[in-house]
């Protein structure tokens, strides 16, 4: 999530989009990222080099590609819509690239960026989110059995009061920087004019970059990254709330999406097993021989039978009243002494 | 008589079939001045289909009808058309007749009043003579008949044309003289669509006259025949209603037709006038307002009953022109009701003063609703103003029309009975004028 807007603050989005893209490098695809930026740095008019996002001085790393899939953007990028997206309240009407279709056993990454304070995070330069809202939160995600594991990453000034109120278990939190201490951008790049990434993600990244899907890199090598010569501020991580040793979680449990694979040299006849299972519940008395599926249900009776055309038709009722008034209306008007005429 | 009606009703019958073989019928079937959501025959097949699934034609908000148009075309719907071109023969049968009976009360009661030398000397021009009024009900039934308005309502196969047939059959039995008919025919003219409960005051005063009871408050007979006319045309409106509830045991028809009538939710553009305002009202307003246009057609009866009290078959004419006027969803069906019955007082035609224009103007209409219909809703170079602007010119010129001859036939009865030349009381030339 990037949260702020302006040309300006063009480091916050190229931050989020280095870890964006680290992510999908790692396998993660775009149908399990939602991905929150508050502005447009690529199509902005004050970019020199349009429809680019570059996150390394000398522009040697573009990280806003052909496949970049925003799914909150611009004036969408509200505490609102994210606490939605975390929590699952969202209105029927929300496509499934804007939802967080997680489950118990989902780990989610969140990696926040943008300017913060003591305890908040300003979205779009409007409004804030607080500690406790994105404690409460994360509660009702545990409550509702939204997550497994949860990683929080979040590159701010004062960062680290930002998890400071989580209370729910199985949370791993990391910021860029203490209470009382500012993040600091890294480099500006004379061709575009502004910051390009922070300190504390441009290490990351350079730290991500070394991972591949099968590397066995932790978590604690995570929070050594960016020490206090290096970022300026002094990072804080948060493992208390996690049920695992940091030493135990792979990076890839987060950053990557990692399936476990065996592979077998020996082949399986299926034929024979199915037979074998068969042969196994001779004492069932559901069938005395297989049934071939279509024959399961009568079909030949569904399909021939057609659908009995209920008729509607008036009541007797209905009709007997009416033809009496009629007769009665006629012979009224014209006296009782046609009526010897009539029959 | 009877050959030339022959001659126009088949000839009526030819345009009506030669235009549902074409391909016009279709086009025709979908304008929006002709179907509008109370009487379209796209709404009566829905309904009818949603009855052969087993579901209440009345949930939802598509089928207006009455229980009794249910049961009318459950059997006869493959037979529409037929039916349709026979319903509109009928109507211009009864009017025929009607009109046949209503000339000779007139020559009758013309006849008194130049006995009894209420009429001034000088008006011989203005007396009407059999001769002139030998063609009128032919050409009432010519006009109805063979009026573009009531071709396209035919071939649309809207259930205006039952409706009209059933106020028809109300004035032929109005002027023959059979209470018990008349209202009975009321009731199911009312039952139908709401608004021709206020034709039951020129009737009371038609029949009044007819039976000879001078219309005075305090004169018991007059009470005496009212009450019974009242409560005739109110007994048959609630056995009529009881016996619609037993065709579908449910009281679910009175919501969809009288509230839908009264309420005015569905806001097509038609004809009429309630359409544009209630589309770009707030609702808080919109109470208040439907009450208010509501009333609007009511209105005119106690005024009109006062002034046409003598004369309640003109009375009936300006009533039901009122109606086709400000009903809330008006068709050219309704519009060709009140046109056929212009004949009948084709004598006033040298007072009437705007007749050209309104005959422009009417005429003009009719041809750019569906320009700017298109020009709206296909071309998208209008909006629905410009629609909205032929619907109120349509309208004043309609409501003009009505003001004109109803000018024209107080300015005739003054005449009558004061004379052709009128003069002050210096001597010099007057001239009449209408406040």
């Amino acid at each position: 999530v990037c949260t702020s807007r302006f040309w300006f603050n063009y480091r916050h989005v190229a931050n989020t989009l280095s870890v964006y893209r680290s992510v999908k490098r790692l396998g993660i695809p775009d149908s399990h990222i939602v991905l929150m930026l508050a502005d447009d740095m690529a199509c902005n008019p004050r970019n020199p080099k349009p429809a680019t996002v570059f996150s390394h001085k000398n522009m040697e790393l573009n990280v806003y590609g052909d496949d970049v899939e925003v799914d909150y953007r611009s004036y969408e990028v509200t505490v609102e819509n994210f606490l939605r997206v975390l929590t699952g309240r969202i209105p029927p009407s929300t496509p499934r690239s804007k939802r967080l279709l997680s489950d118990d056993r989902s780990n989610i990454l969140i990696y926040m960026t943008g300017h913060g304070g003591n305890g908040f995070l300003k979205f779009q330069d409007s409004e804030e989110i607080t500690n406790v809202e994105l404690a409460d939160a994360f509660e009702q995600m545990w409550q509702k059995r939204r997550y497994n594991e949860l990683l929080f990453i979040i590159d701010t000034c004062q960062g680290a009061s930002m998890y400071e109120r989580f209370y729910s278990p199985n949370i791993m939190a990391l910021a860029s920087s203490q209470v009382g201490e500012d993040s600091l951008s890294h480099q500006p790049d004379l061709g575009i004019g502004v910051h390009l990434m922070d300190r504390y993600t441009f290490y990351v990244l350079e730290f991500l970059e070394e991972i591949h899907p099968a590397s066995q890199t932790n978590m604690n090598d995570l929070f050594q990254v960016c020490p206090k010569s290096l970022c300026v501020s002094t990072p804080g991580h948060r493992t208390d709330l996690f049920q695992r040793d940091p030493q135990n979680v792979l990076i890839t449990d987060f950053f990557g999406s990692v399936r476990k694979v065996e592979i077998t040299t020996e082949t399986i006849s299926l034929d024979r097993n199915v037979a074998a299972f068969e042969s196994k519940f001779p004492e069932e008395e559901f069938a005395t021989e297989p049934l071939k599926y279509a024959e399961q249900l009568p079909v030949a009776q569904i399909i021939h039978q057609k659908p009995k055309q209920k008729d509607w038709h008036p009541p007797g009722g209905f009709i007997l009243g009416l033809w009496a008034l009629i007769i009665m209306v006629f012979f009224k008007t014209y006296g009782i002494k046609h009526m010897k005429h009539v029959f | 008589m009877a050959a030339p009606l022959v001659l126009v009703v088949l000839a009526a019958v030819t345009v009506r079939a030669a235009l549902y073989r074409s391909s016009l019928a279709a086009f025709i079937a979908e304008r929006v001045e002709v179907a509008s959501p109370l009487n379209a025959w796209k709404r009566v097949v829905e309904g009818l289909a949603l009855l052969d699934l087993g579901v209440s034609p009345y949930s939802g908000a598509i089928f207006h009808e009455t229980p009794l148009i249910i049961y009318l075309f459950h059997f006869l719907i493959e037979y529409a058309e037929l039916v349709f071109m026979i319903t509109d023969v009928l109507t211009a049968v009864a009017l025929y007749l009607a009109i046949q009976d209503f000339n000779k009360v007139v020559f009758k009661k013309q006849k008194l009043l130049i006995e009894l030398d209420k009429y001034a000397p000088d008006v011989a021009e203005l007396i009407q003579t059999p001769m002139e009024m030998h063609y009128i009900p032919l050409k009432v039934a010519l006009f109805y008949l063979l009026n573009p308005y009531t071709v396209m309502s035919c071939v649309a196969k809207s259930t205006c044309a039952i409706n009209n047939s059933v106020i028809a059959f109300f004035i032929l039995a109005t002027i023959k003289g059979s209470a018990f008919l008349s209202a009975v025919f009321l009731a199911l003219a009312t039952y139908q669509s709401l608004y021709p409960l206020t034709l039951f005051a020129p009737a009371l005063l038609y029949l009044l006259q007819r039976q000879f009871i001078p219309i005075k408050l305090k004169s018991k007979s007059f009470w005496l025949y009212t009450m019974q006319y009242a409560s005739l045309y109110l007994c048959s409106l609630v056995v009529i209603i009881c016996l619609s509830f037993f065709l579908l045991n449910s009281w679910d028809f009175i919501p969809s037709v009288y509230g839908f009538i009264l309420s005015v939710p569905d806001l097509t553009p038609n004809i009429g006038l309630f359409w544009y305002f209630f589309a770009e009202m707030f609702e808080h307003f919109s109470l208040f307002f439907v009450c208010v246009f509501q009333i609007n057609v009511f209105f005119y009866t106690i005024p009109l009953a006062i002034k046409l009290k003598e004369h309640p078959v003109f009375f009936m004419f300006v009533q039901i022109a009122i109606i086709s006027i400000f009903k809330s969803y008006p068709t050219v069906g309704d519009v060709a009701l009140y046109m056929a019955f212009l004949p009948v007082w084709s004598h006033l035609y040298r007072f009437l003063r705007n007749i050209f224009i309104l005959s422009c103007v009417l005429i003009f209409c009719s041809f750019l609703f569906p320009v700017l219909w298109h020009l709206w809703i296909y071309a998208g170079s209008a909006n629905s103003n410009f629609y909205y602007a032929i619907t109120l010119t349509f309208n004043i010129g309609q409501i003009l029309l009505i003001s004109d001859y109803f000018y024209a036939f107080l300015r005739r009865e003054y005449y009558l009975t004061h004379g052709l030349h009128l003069t002050r009381q210096d001597g010099t030339e007057a001239m009449l004028v209408l406040k």
